[in-house]
């Protein structure tokens, strides 16, 4: 925004050098300077960032593919095992864990049964940089119709792990019932759910942008009425109509194509309260001073809208993307948790979550629950950060610096 | 007199109109849904060993109205359903009304109720934190408005579910004892029920409570530093007095204005506790409905009932405001 109506005529006492530098600033440099006092958000976007980061580089930090291929079929609801240094018999500089066996015998009659090896034997041996099961980056498959339309770039191939054992699997979260490893799969679930959150707000945003800019920039009865249906969307309580929506997934379908939709089902729900956003910040800044100003000096409506309005409230926009985030990791959650989300081959937290209300998960595998503390802290930062760009987006509202 | 009569008779059109809304979208979600009643009922008597053509098919689908236009179904759907009236859900052959009848209204019994307990606690609780300077208090809250949002209801309700596991090893779940679950109406059997909803009802309104308190405070932090206020205090008014009779007043009508969205925030949370919880109500009926059957006539009116009481909660918000405060009468009536 290069217009300073609301400032310049502010009793500044500073050095003329600091004010200089702060009425040239741009709206980005004003809002990151304000955004950085704030300790609390500061420290989400860290954590944001840290988060995101092992989301994306997970299968180079996780030991172990998070689909059924990278199970441990010897080591099913298996305990968190955690490396330690010693034990009885004697210490070792490299951390280690025991190997745990299944078997079944006469002496147990017939039950399979986990014996944990505490022998030297027994023990595996951590180790850093590992080769593992391969993974690979920036690959894709374009089908176009017609046969000289598809072609395939291979990306990279990778196969190094950050932590492994020398013999066997080691898992630090615990294993599910089906032996997948908790910690692979929780780390690629933050992936899944920053990809389910990232489409939703796009295509809400998209969305909201378009109704709410019609209704907002029109006004009179197109406004009126397009209200009448966002709030009446608004109205209906969203999970149940999820569900609703999300009914309509014939079984038939790839966790691929479910995924694509259950993303697309949360941005055509999330619309509403955006573009109301968008209206209402369009109705009052269609009216300030400096966009009449504007029109004063011969400038076009498209002109207004670029230069003037557009830029007057991308902050705005930015912040109430930042705070919708969370609602569409968590609606996306809650469907998955009752089984009308994602499924299996793909990972998410509801995903993960779907079988823990049994009396013998809660009883005796609590290890199923370590993915909650991650997403909690992945909201909770969502929330910190969400917070601290909106009190920073409106870098003129305590110019009395 | 007349000014309010003719606002209550504008919102009562308004409502009215939303709800029509609301049952066009909701009726054309249930014909999105591949396959029609008619051919339900019939695969459902082929697998009682019947043999059946499409012209039976054909017969059934003109005995259920469905060859009619899509317009005139979604009128008669509407009228019935105005009157409560959702004809039969075709996978369990029952009718609807009878079949929700009271679970509904316990539902929506216990969703009032933790929207009630959540206001009782947020109101007083925001006022002291709006105007105490208490650190430890302020930022303790703080975070429990921010764990109202990063921890969803149904993830608190699974975290109460482990520990009450772990250290009673009774998982609190459902809303009445064995005993009682299909028994009459006694005084045994509600106080049975009074014994158990209160889980239900505090993870139902712990987001909502959350949310509340942070509304409450931020709308009385940001009338204290009014001018009347301090007007107020000039004049010697001071104490309780001064926050209730000034600031309080002024923050109440937003607050009773939130109440139909913090219903609505219940509501979303209803479906997923039910589960976990296992009560027996419209929630986990809905869901029954939804996940395990593809009832579609049984979720849509679930869907409306549940939109109907927003409604009406916002209509009768919109009254109360009204009758309170002359300026909501004038920015409808004009």
């Amino acid at each position: 925004m290069n217009d300073m109506t609301d400032t310049s005529n502010n009793p500044a006492s500073t050095d003329q050098k600091l004010k200089e530098a702060y009425f040239t600033a741009s709206q980005g440099q004003l809002i990151w300077q304000r955004f950085k006092k704030n300790k609390s958000a500061l420290f989400g976007a860290w954590v944001l960032i840290i988060l995101i980061l092992s989301g994306i580089f997970a299968p180079f930090l996780t030991p172990y593919d998070a689909t059924i291929s990278g199970r441990d079929k010897d080591y099913l609801n298996g305990a968190p095992q955690i490396p330690s240094f010693c034990d009885d018999n004697g210490c070792s500089l490299r951390p280690f864990i025991y190997t745990s066996e299944r078997t079944r015998s006469i002496e147990t009659s017939f039950r399979w049964v986990t014996i944990v090896n505490t022998e030297l034997e027994g023990r595996r041996y951590l180790e850093f940089f590992v080769e593992g099961s391969e993974y690979t980056y920036l690959s894709f498959d374009i089908n176009l119709p017609g046969e000289a339309l598809d072609f395939r770039i291979p990306g990279f191939t990778f196969n190094t792990h950050l932590f492994g054992v020398d013999k066997g699997m080691i898992h630090i979260f615990g294993t599910d019932s089906t032996g997948k490893d908790i910690y692979s799969r929780t780390l690629t679930a933050i992936n899944t759910s920053m990809a389910v959150g990232t489409i939703g707000v796009f295509i809400a945003f998209i969305m909201a942008l378009v109704i709410g800019g019609i209704s907002g920039y029109y006004g009179g009865f197109l406004d009126s009425s397009l209200q009448m249906i966002t709030d009446t969307v608004r109205t209906i309580p969203s999970i149940p109509l999820f569900m609703a929506l999300a009914a309509f997934i014939p079984d038939v379908w790839s966790a691929e194509t479910r995924f694509l939709f259950i993303s697309m089902v949360l941005g055509l729900i999330g619309w509403p309260t955006l573009a109301r956003r968008i209206r209402t910040h369009l109705l009052t800044e269609r009216s300030q001073e400096y966009v009449l100003a504007a029109q004063l000096c011969g400038a076009s409506s498209s002109h207004v809208i670029r230069r003037h309005l557009l830029p007057s409230f991308t902050s705005y926009i930015i912040v109430d993307l930042v705070i919708s985030f969370p609602y569409m990791v968590l609606s996306e959650t809650a469907l998955s948790f009752i089984g009308l989300g994602l499924k299996d081959p793909v990972n998410s937290l509801g995903v993960m979550l779907q079988n823990v209300t049994s009396a013998d998960v809660l009883l005796n595998y609590q290890w199923y629950f370590i993915p909650v503390i991650f997403f909690i802290t992945l909201v909770l930062a969502f929330v910190f950060v969400g917070d601290g760009l909106r009190d920073a987006a409106d870098p003129y509202s305590d110019s009395h610096k | 007199m007349l000014q309010f009569s003719k606002f209550v008779a504008i919102r009562a059109s308004l409502a009215i109109l939303t709800l029509i809304l609301v049952s066009f979208i909701v009726f054309t979600l249930m014909e999105l849904v591949p396959g029609d009643c008619a051919e339900r009922y019939v695969a459902f008597k082929n697998s009682q060993g019947a043999v059946i053509s499409i012209a039976d098919i054909e017969a059934e689908r003109i005995r259920l109205g469905l060859n009619k236009p899509y317009v005139q179904r979604w009128g008669v759907w509407i009228i019935n359903a105005f009157q409560g009236e959702f004809g039969d859900s075709c996978i369990l052959r029952l009718n609807i009304s009878q079949l929700l009848g009271q679970k509904f209204w316990l539902s929506l019994g216990l969703c009032l109720t933790s929207l009630m307990v959540a206001y009782i606690i947020a109101i007083p609780v925001g006022i002291i934190s709006a105007t105490s300077n208490n650190r430890v208090l302020n930022n303790s809250l703080r975070l429990v408005s921010y764990l109202g949002l990063a921890l969803p209801n149904f993830l608190l309700a699974l975290m109460v579910m482990l520990f009450s596991t772990i250290m009673f090893g009774d998982s609190l779940t459902g809303l009445f004892s064995k005993e009682f679950r299909d028994a009459e109406w006694s005084y045994e059997r509600v106080m049975d029920f009074l014994g158990h909803a209160w889980l239900p009802i505090f993870i139902l309104g712990w987001s909502a409570t959350a949310f509340a308190i942070q509304t409450v405070r931020a709308l009385m932090s940001d009338e204290i530093g009014k001018l009347y206020v301090t007007a107020a205090a000039a004049r010697g008014v001071s104490g309780s007095q001064l926050l209730m009779r000034y600031p309080a007043r002024h923050a109440l009508s937003p607050i009773i204005n939130s109440l139909g969205f913090d219903l609505n925030r219940i509501f979303n949370e209803l479906p997923i506790v039910a589960l976990i919880l296992t009560l027996t109500e419209a929630g986990s009926l809905l869901i029954e409905a939804l996940a395990r059957s593809n009832d579609q006539q049984l979720a849509g009116a679930i869907i409306f009932m549940l939109t109907g009481s927003i409604v009406a909660i916002n209509f009768l918000t919109d009254i109360i405001l009204a009758l309170t405060d002359p300026r909501v009468r004038r920015s409808i009536v004009g």
